[in-house]
């Protein structure tokens, strides 16, 4: 029989409905032998325990050793991450309500948060009297407090904040993710990382001795 | 005077969009709203979050450059919306958004305020420091209730009026 090779694509992050990983859930795989490519994938790799609080980091070595130990003849090449963090997202019977307001609760401090970081800004430096200042060099009369400044001040950070998040009433100006999407990926990212290094330092994960 | 309009307009303008970068790459280096979003797991809605922000500046930008026309309750008042009892029922309507709005505010300022501490791993390097492994959750209520004795003394003994 001659030596099969067998392709892993580790992701870094993978979420399951059910306590059972199993190979497929992993990454992506690719053998040549399709038979055998099947056997693989529905191989159970691990069941999530209750100690284990629903996540489990799991490494490519302990990958490798099991699938060694079981077909002899089969080398594997790993081409993704070396750990996958393996979540358990619970599919709730009732998501509607509890996502409805935390979803009204994040908008909320969105809103009321970017709001009051503007009104605080403006009050720092004092925005009324400056631009009254400005308009009496600029005309020699005292301002009345809504002037072609203030206006044009208003559209120039309306037009600045929608330029810069890329979207307004759910539409997008260019193709590009917005930065906020941008942010978000960095931010998973960094979870990830941080959390299959703690468990890999704490030795809780599933990984081969030595 | 056309050219005194205009040249206002620009200036107008140009301090506005140069005040929303500014304001914005601060919020959004911080990563505030991506941790909210993971941690209530809606990373779908990050659009609508966006368009929060975006919402929430614009009002906050009307009420504080044109306060003359923000008077919404003298106006409310006035008008007598709400029928006779218009003082009494928008008293309620009142404390409540003001409330809320104080809420969601605080919310936000002091996750921006340990968002911006983490920034510069001021927790992570004073750990590592004085040598510090378990306890961290005692640390993070001690700041929190810092914050909240901080901000009740601040208000309770007036202690804005020295940065008048």
């Amino acid at each position: 029989m001659p030596k099969e090779t067998l392709y892993l694509k580790l992701e870094r992050c993978v979420q399951i409905p059910s306590c059972d990983v199993y190979l497929k859930d992993l990454g992506k795989l690719y053998c040549r032998d399709g038979a055998l490519l099947a056997r693989i994938r529905s191989r159970k790799v691990y069941t999530l325990k209750e100690e284990d609080g629903g996540r489990k980091v799991i490494s490519v070595m302990y990958l490798i050793a099991m699938l060694q130990a079981e077909f002899p003849q089969l080398e594997v090449q790993t081409i993704g991450e070396t750990e996958a963090v393996v979540k358990r997202v619970r599919v709730d019977r009732y998501p509607g309500a509890l996502q409805a307001l935390k979803i009204c609760f994040v908008s909320g401090i969105c809103f009321f948060g970017a709001s009051f970081t503007i009104m605080t800004f403006h009050n720092d430096i004092g925005i009324v009297r400056v631009f009254g200042q400005i308009y009496e060099m600029i005309t020699g009369r005292g301002s009345d407090g809504v002037t072609a400044l203030e206006i044009s001040y208003s559209i120039g950070l309306a037009l600045g904040i929608i330029v810069f998040f890329n979207h307004i009433g759910g539409r997008r100006i260019t193709k590009d993710p917005t930065p906020i999407e941008v942010e978000m990926r960095v931010y998973e990212n960094d979870v990830n990382q941080a959390l299959a290094e703690t468990a890999d330092r704490e030795g809780k994960a599933l990984d081969v001795d030595g | 005077m056309i050219w005194q309009q205009a040249l206002m307009s620009v200036l107008g303008f140009g301090a506005g969009i140069l005040v929303s970068a500014g304001v914005f790459t601060v919020l959004l280096a911080v990563g505030l709203v991506p941790r909210f979003a993971g941690r209530t797991n809606t990373g779908n809605k990050i659009f609508l979050y966006e368009e929060m922000i975006v919402l929430g500046t614009l009002a906050g930008d009307f009420l504080s450059v044109f306060p003359k026309y923000g008077q919404i309750g003298a106006w409310v008042r006035q008008q007598l919306l709400l029928g006779a009892h218009t003082v009494t029922v928008w008293k309620w309507i009142a404390g409540l958004a003001v409330s809320l709005f104080g809420l969601f505010a605080g919310i936000f300022v002091g996750c921006l305020a340990l968002a911006i501490a983490e920034m510069l791993d001021s927790i992570p390097i004073l750990t590592r420091r004085i040598g510090f492994r378990h306890g961290l959750g005692f640390l993070v209520l001690g700041l929190a209730l810092g914050k909240l004795l901080g901000s009740l003394i601040y208000f309770a003994f007036h202690l804005y009026e020295t940065g008048l």
